[in-house]
């Protein structure tokens, strides 16, 4: 492999780590918490689920043309992929906070609500713990999924593996598609092994 | 004595294949794009015009090497091919060959090498195009990429992965002109480069000479009067063995040549693409203003 090429690689694989890292962060931000909020609320349930599962059926390209008219968050580069890439990543991480705290077996909540626990200690002390696994199993999802996903970055020139995915096709050189998929497929394994281990350790609480 | 029955029965399968071949329709393919979809069905409708019978249409067909393999082992019969893109993927000619007679060139060669025939050019060359906002080419005067060099403040270049990658594209604009540039090129998909045109993230992209969405937008194409990008003109290629077949197809073929114009392609193009006719009554349209094509 020429050096020129290796040196490229370490940068987009950089790049490609950075928009799945930042992308995965916000979207737990956003989607754990209201996950415990839909949790409470079945009415908003059903309506936000089917927004997010509408929005996992966009084609990125289409979603691309409609963020970059967008002022401030739109326009093209890593921080419109990273909106994309968000959006794509809420529906396993809200549908399994959702399901985890939904599932907690009803005699557990109410021995808590016994005790004399407020709703916010029984959430923190009691639910959240006993959902972990479930929550953490949709992030792991969510990140394995973007892994792959986030080589449409490239469409939009926010970099990333997807460059020599791109760059491959169009100047139809194999081993520019394996540059980019090799380095792909081992960050998703390695990715889904170390959530793996996580999500076990948090497990046998 | 089983030898020979299986012997027998494979001569007759490859008599009766070989028959079926000779009563077979004529098939016109083309690559998987519009402008190629659109030339195809022209073709189509014009030969069971001028033939008076069926013809098969295999368009939509993937790149450039894959459309010319079926042709090569006759799955097609013919398609439309541009002079350029012909001389470097297929012929690895050198690619700043910016001789008018390119065409004649791969004439000679498709003949020689292949058995397939070069029509006249159609009229048309789908060439890169350097674009820019039409505000900014009324504001600062400029009307071809030599004007381009003078900037005040330097381009903000967007263009596919294609034109990054090609020898003929990206090195040989910036070898040509001296256009002044800020940032580092913005390469992305070919779809989303007149949005961000449009949207300010890029001031001036590489697209197609016959866009049709060049018509609908406020973008000045710039001349390019130094001649860096190489031809494209478009033609059909058909089998001679097709041609020996149906002697009729060659002048119904050149019947074609010199119909069209850049002007002519993008607007055929831009009447599919945002006008959102179907590619079948556009072909027709065409066929009949441009005489073709007479009965009602």
């Amino acid at each position: 492999m020429p050096n020129s090429l290796l040196h490229e690689l370490v940068t987009l694989t950089t790049q490609h780590f950075f928009l799945v890292g930042v992308s995965m962060l916000f979207a737990a931000i956003v989607a754990i918490p209201l996950g415990i909020i839909l949790s409470w609320r079945s009415g908003w349930r059903d309506v936000a689920l089917g927004v997010v599962n509408v929005v996992q059926t966009i084609p990125s390209l289409a979603l691309f043309g409609f963020l970059i008219p967008i002022p401030i968050l739109g326009g093209i580069g890593a921080h419109t992929a990273i909106i994309a890439l968000v959006l794509y990543a809420l529906l396993p991480m809200l549908h399994n906070t959702v399901t985890g705290i939904l599932n907690v077996d009803a005699g557990v909540r109410d021995s808590a609500t016994a005790l004399g626990m407020t709703t916010g200690e029984r959430m923190w002390q009691v639910e959240l713990p006993l959902a972990a696994p479930t929550i953490l199993a949709g992030v792991r999802i969510a990140t394995v999924t973007t892994i792959g996903t986030a080589t449409i970055a490239a469409a939009i020139g926010a970099g990333g593996l997807g460059v020599f995915i791109f760059r491959g096709l169009a100047a139809v050189d194999s081993m520019l598609l394996l540059a980019g998929a090799i380095p792909a497929a081992l960050m998703a394994i390695a990715a889904d092994r170390g959530l793996e281990w996580v999500e076990r350790a948090l497990s046998r609480h | 004595m089983g030898g020979t029955r299986a012997l027998a029965a494979l001569i007759l399968a490859i008599s009766i294949s070989g028959c079926s071949d000779e009563a077979r329709p004529i098939t016109v393919g083309s690559k998987n794009f519009l402008e190629q979809i659109l030339l195809g069905e022209i073709a189509a409708q014009h030969l069971e015009h001028r033939l008076g019978q069926r013809v098969e249409r295999k368009l939509n067909l993937g790149g450039t090497l894959l459309i010319h393999k079926a042709i090569v082992n006759g799955d097609i019969d013919l398609y439309p091919e541009y002079s350029g893109t012909s001389a470097t993927v297929i012929l690895n000619l050198p690619p700043f060959n910016n001789a008018d007679d390119l065409s004649v060139q791969v004439r000679r060669e498709y003949e020689a090498r292949f058995h397939l025939r070069w029509f006249d050019p159609l009229g048309f060359n789908n060439t890169f195009a350097m674009v820019i906002r039409k505000a900014d080419a009324d504001r600062l005067g400029v009307r071809s990429l030599q004007d381009a060099e003078r900037h005040p403040f330097g381009w903000v270049l967007g263009m596919g992965y294609e034109f990054q990658q090609r020898l003929d594209g990206l090195p040989n604009l910036l070898r040509t002109y001296a256009l002044p540039l800020r940032g580092t090129p913005k390469v992305m998909d070919l779809g989303l480069l007149y949005r961000a045109l449009e949207q300010g993230d890029v001031s001036m992209v590489a697209a197609n000479s016959t866009d049709g969405l060049l018509l609908s937008l406020d973008v000045t194409v710039l001349e390019d009067n130094r001649n860096c990008f190489p031809r494209y003109d478009a033609a059909f290629v058909a089998r001679n063995q097709t041609i020996a077949r149906e002697p009729r197809l060659a002048a119904a073929l050149q019947d074609l040549s010199g119909k069209f114009s850049d002007d002519t392609m993008r607007r055929l193009n831009h009447q599919v693409l945002v006008l959102h006719g179907s590619v079948e009554d556009v072909a027709n349209e065409f066929l009949r203003t441009s005489g073709l094509l007479k009965e009602p």
